[in-house]
């Protein structure tokens, strides 16, 4: 549901049902909105069973990799012999994305009573919720909720535990989140291991997203064939997807439809498209990282992990940034390239050196000082930076740039050719 | 390697702060795991991160100095110099620059007499510096002023935001 | 092929290595030095810099060699155009802060930038008309200089002090393209083993003051030798320059000091530049201690080794060769005989990431090599013999508080205005460790040879040899043991 603004009829509303509705963020109300019930009937299941169900459903990852959920369960160990743990992903960071932090502010109780269902599956007796440190209206809100659900006992014997990260975007990189909860710097870990063998603490450990735990309720509830069922597209890419929209359109929010659904739809029936008088640029489908879309693409791409990629982008965090024709591309990719450098870890020597420079080379042709070399320099830098780090951060930088240039050499070239107005940038 | 604690120093981590601390450890099967919520109650109590705070952190959960230093210096939410009384941070990646959060930026710097981005005020009540995504860009442009996140801030509406923190 | 073991192929050379072993490990058997900055054998593995990116047949992209075990049947090639032009690209993204200060830079001539950018670099920078970012020079402790500008954030530093000296007071600060080595304002990297972390730069940013401006690489000649500077026996590799030692450097065994030496063994070199050199045989002539030549020397030692009977006392030096001492002993094979070492103390400090290595308490290199040869510790009582003695025999002792009524032979380097060898009748010029060969016994009991690195002064010779000679003119050198 696009808070604040009403459901529109076409979306699927199941997470964001109550989005707004003050009275389903505390206990009581949740309770009697149905909440806890999913919980009480996994609890007296196998955890392998519910493993089943999540798989069966389809759910796939919503932090953005889209890893098949029930799948990432089974490969915890399956004869006990360490501890195990789950860590929540609320370090929602992706510029354009910010449906986890409705969620939590919402339904604090679905990501309660998802993240119990989970530690049960994959027999964690201690679970994390990593919320970023700027979310603190969504910590205070989670803080009360998990000890309203404490009170109520509504755990058994699973220990469920909030950790306040202080403002790193790497710390959504799952192994880095681990080291930030282990005291460390949230530098990414080489993998293998994975996780599943080692990870928080160096015991086998599984981390989701918030939205795909927020899920796995409702799946349980209403059936792994229900959830399978919406879809619109693919048929492995299935259930509703929160879509944060953002930028220059009319009502940006948060927008829940089933898998499939068109990203046309989304920007003009339930947006209302950009402001009056100005036309559809560009889009980032999934969050900053991922490759830039042209109007056209935009237009015709269908909302699911493959329609998204068949346009040559991806569906990522579901975080939508719209430019109409009034956005200066070369500017917002600048934007998102000191965004990167900016929260490269300093680790790897692509990601840390290529980053800044990337930024300080888009700084330069914005200047107007740029030169036409700049731009294969640019494109050469970027395909050494992508697929080469431990973690996917220079990648990302690299989607923007490269898509950008592609797609929109015309306004670098401008530039370039002194034929707009420099830009200072400091 | 040598941490003394001279001067003037008046330890965070006594009494209510500590028995506090001793409930975070509760939550980790180390005392390293409880830097980053020991560090939050450290620039509760003190405002912003010292050096000398660092190595008392250190000496609390059994680390080094150093090590605690490297930790702090990473995540950007721990201020490592002293900062206004109220802390404004305002989101300037691209999804709000398209909205106008530089304006929103300019507002604040001229309303609060800060001058400059990330310095303090003449009067030490107005630090502002602009922050990569808040992770709220629909509601463009989100503002965090110490621990409140407002949303959906114009340049307009920033003299009433003034007015009711100053 | 052994069983157990996994085969694979690097470069087209086929290998057959343990599980378990790392790519980079694996290449080093088939010959292919895979280039690194962030792995280093004694370190747990970071795969920061990402210079060692190889291609591996089947994977869907570049591998790190120092990350990747291998797998049976594993094809992995480090020549191929990806794997050079990803090389290239770190070497070029190394060198864009760099500040190129070669020229004045400690490091040059055995620094892995330069080394990896000569082998495979661009010809030029990409970067040219951007501002380098500069930080300044930062003393981390006694003896290291931190050079940001010329740091390559390849964290070997940082990992030596957490995961082997167990004492993180290195960190990585801030983030992106911002961060450098840091250290809290509070301490400093004085950490008994902390220099270690020069040598493991790969790189002229970490410094040692030491040797700061000292030398150029290529001007220093490489012995390998045996740490004088406990019982421990670390491998080391003294630097001379124009026959001057001027540094100290680990020298790989794994079984005794891996990659690693402490800061005592370290700075224990000066010693051996010493210029108060005894350079010439000295024999006493009506009263007074005269220069003279070896077969003088020799000849009188002889004559009154013969003239003798009865005691004879060896003091000897924990620091003498084995040789020397088997030799000493056997020269004082007719007399009923004592000999007797004793060893300057000192406080113990362990490594702590590395078993059974230490700066060990016995401040000596060859007090186990004189036990095993009958030489008592009990020193106090040979000083007390030596009293009474016919023949006292002092070996590279110069402070030895020795009291003789009988002969005194003195076999040393050196020797103080009011040392009591001074009332010797013969002083014997002998070379130092750094001016000889010979070997030594470490508290373990391995036997572990050191090689002449410069020329004794003057007329010096090494003590085995002038114990050699001298029991041969007493025709002892057939005598069995």
């Amino acid at each position: 549901m696009g808070f604040p603004h009403k459901p529109h009829p076409k979306e699927t509303v199941v997470l964001s049902q109550y989005f707004g509705d003050v009275e389903a963020r505390t206990h009581k109300g949740w309770v009697k909105r149905g909440g806890y019930e999913a919980l009480a009937q996994a609890l007296k299941m196998d955890p392998a069973a519910v493993t089943e169900v999540v798989k069966e459903s389809g759910l796939r990852g919503r932090g953005g990799a889209g890893f098949p959920t029930g799948l990432k369960w089974s490969f915890m160990p399956k004869e006990k012999k360490k501890p195990h743990y789950l860590c929540v992903n609320a370090d929602e960071s992706e510029p354009g994305t910010f449906k986890d932090r409705e969620i939590m502010r919402w339904t604090p109780h679905a990501l309660l009573e998802g993240t119990a269902i989970a530690a049960h599956a994959i027999r964690a007796e201690i679970a994390y919720i990593y919320i970023r440190g700027e979310f603190t209206e969504p910590w205070t809100i989670m803080e009360r909720a998990l000890a309203e659900a404490n009170a109520a006992g509504v755990f058994g014997s699973i220990k469920v535990y909030l950790h306040r990260g202080a403002g790193a975007y790497i710390c959504g990189e799952e192994t880095a989140l681990m080291n930030s909860i282990e005291g460390k710097r949230g530098n990414p870990r080489i993998k293998p291991p994975f996780p599943a063998a080692a990870g928080l603490f160096g015991m086998p450990t599984t981390i989701n997203n918030v939205e795909t735990l927020a899920a796995v309720p409702p799946i349980l509830k209403r059936g792994a064939a229900w959830y399978k069922g919406l879809c619109l597209s693919n048929p492995k890419s299935t259930g509703t997807k929160l879509f944060s929209v953002c930028g220059h359109v009319q009502r940006p929010g948060n927008y829940e439809v089933t898998m499939g659904f068109p990203l046309k739809g989304l920007l003009y029936d339930m947006c209302g498209g950009p402001p009056a008088g100005r036309t559809l640029k560009a889009c980032i489908p999934g969050g900053s990282s991922v490759p830039i879309l042209t109007r056209e693409e935009t237009e015709s791409c269908l909302l699911d992990y493959e329609g998204v990629v068949e346009k040559g982008s991806m569906l990522g965090s579901g975080g939508v940034i719209v430019f109409d024709d009034s956005a200066d591309m070369v500017y917002q990719i600048m934007r998102l390239a000191r965004f990167y450098a900016h929260e490269s870890c300093a680790q790897c020597t692509q990601c840390r050196e290529g980053t800044a420079w990337t930024t300080k080379i888009m700084e330069r042709i914005l200047s107007g000082q740029g030169k036409t070399k700049d731009l294969d320099l640019l494109l050469d830098l970027s395909e050494n930076m992508t697929g080469k780090t431990i973690c996917v951060l220079s990648d990302s930088c690299a989607a923007p740039i490269v898509s950008g240039i592609k797609k929109f050499r015309g306004e670098f070239e401008a530039y370039l050719a002194g034929k707009r107005q420099p830009v200072m940038v400091g | 390697m040598t941490a003394s604690h001279t001067g003037s120093y008046e330890p965070v981590f006594v009494g209510a702060v500590m028995e506090e601390l001793q409930s975070v450890f509760q939550r980790y099967p180390n005392k390293q795991a409880a830097l980053l919520p020991t560090l939050w109650i450290a620039q509760r109590e003190h405002g912003w991160i010292s050096d000398r705070i660092m190595a008392e952190v250190a000496e609390v959960l059994g680390l080094t100095p150093a090590y605690v230093k490297g930790v702090v210096t990473f995540y950007t939410m721990y201020h490592q110099h002293p900062v206004g009384k109220n802390f404004v941070q305002v989101c300037t990646t691209s999804p709000c620059n398209i909205c106008g959060a530089e304006g929103v930026v300019k507002a604040f710097l001229e309303h609060t007499g800060a001058g400059d981005a990330g310095a303090t005020s003449p009067d030490g009540k107005w630090t502002i510096v602009e922050v990569e995504c808040l992770g709220a860009c629909g509601f463009a442009t989100p503002v965090l002023i110490n621990d409140d996140f407002l949303e959906n801030v114009t340049p307009e509406k920033v003299p009433d935001i003034v007015k009711k923190y100053r | 092929m052994a069983d157990g073991m996994i085969n694979l192929t690097i470069d087209g050379a086929p290998v057959s290595v343990p599980p378990g072993t790392l790519v980079i490990e694996a290449a080093k058997q088939a010959g292919v030095l895979v280039p690194h900055y962030c792995y280093h054998p004694g370190l747990p593995v970071a795969g920061v810099c990402r210079m060692c990116l190889v291609e591996i047949e089947k994977a869907p992209k570049l591998q790190i060699a120092c990350a990747t075990t291998v797998t049976e049947g594993m094809v992995v090639k480090t020549q191929t155009a990806p794997s050079k032009s990803a090389r290239q690209s770190v070497l070029e993204l190394l060198l864009i802060n760099h500040p190129l200060d070669c020229p004045i830079c400690d490091q040059a001539g055995e620094c892995e930038l330069q080394d990896f950018v000569f082998q495979e670099g661009r010809d030029g920078t990409r970067y040219g008309e951007y501002a380098k970012r500069f930080n300044p020079v930062e003393d981390f402790g006694p003896d290291v200089l931190y050079v940001p500008n010329r740091c390559i954030l390849c964290t070997r530093c940082v990992r030596f002090m957490e995961d082997v000296a167990k004492e993180p007071v290195l960190n990585v600060s801030e983030r992106g393209d911002r961060a450098f080595i840091g250290i809290h304002p509070e301490a400093r990297l004085d950490h008994p083993w902390a220099g270690n972390v020069v040598d493991l730069c790969p790189v002229g940013s970490l410094l040692s003051k030491d040797f700061l401006h000292k030398a150029r690489a290529w001007e220093l000649d490489k012995t390998a030798s045996i740490c004088t500077g406990c019982s421990q026996g670390c491998n080391i590799t003294l630097d001379t320059r124009d026959e001057v030692v001027v540094r100290v450097r680990p020298r790989p065994n794994l079984e005794v000091n891996r990659y690693f030496i402490c800061d005592h063994g370290r700075m224990h070199y000066k010693w051996m530049n010493r210029g108060d050199r005894i350079e010439a045989p000295l024999i006493r002539r009506d009263g007074e201690l005269k220069a003279t030549d070896w077969d003088e020397a020799l000849d009188r030692v002889a004559g009154i080794l013969r003239g003798a009977s009865g005691t004879a006392v060896a003091l000897v030096s924990p620091g003498a060769s084995s040789e020397a001492l088997a030799l000493a002993k056997r020269l004082l094979s007719g007399f009923s005989w004592t000999g007797a070492f004793q060893v300057v103390m000192g406080e113990e400090a362990p490594l702590p990431g590395v078993p059974n290595l230490a700066l060990r308490a016995e401040r000596a290199p060859n007090a186990k090599g004189a036990e095993n040869l009958g030489y008592s510790r009990d020193y106090a009582r040979a000083l007390e013999a030596a009293k009474t003695a016919a023949v006292v025999l002092v070996l590279d002792d110069p402070d030895c508080a020795v009291e003789a009524s009988g002969a005194l032979i003195y076999l040393g380097s050196v020797l103080g205005a009011d040392a009591p060898c001074r009332r010797a009748d013969v002083i014997l010029p002998i070379a130092n460790v750094a001016e000889e060969e010979g070997t030594f016994t470490n508290c373990d009991g391995r036997d572990q040879r050191y090689y002449q690195a410069k020329p004794a002064p003057g007329m010096a010779q090494p003590a085995a040899w002038v114990l050699g000679e001298l029991t041969a003119a007493l025709g002892l050198a057939e005598l069995t043991r």
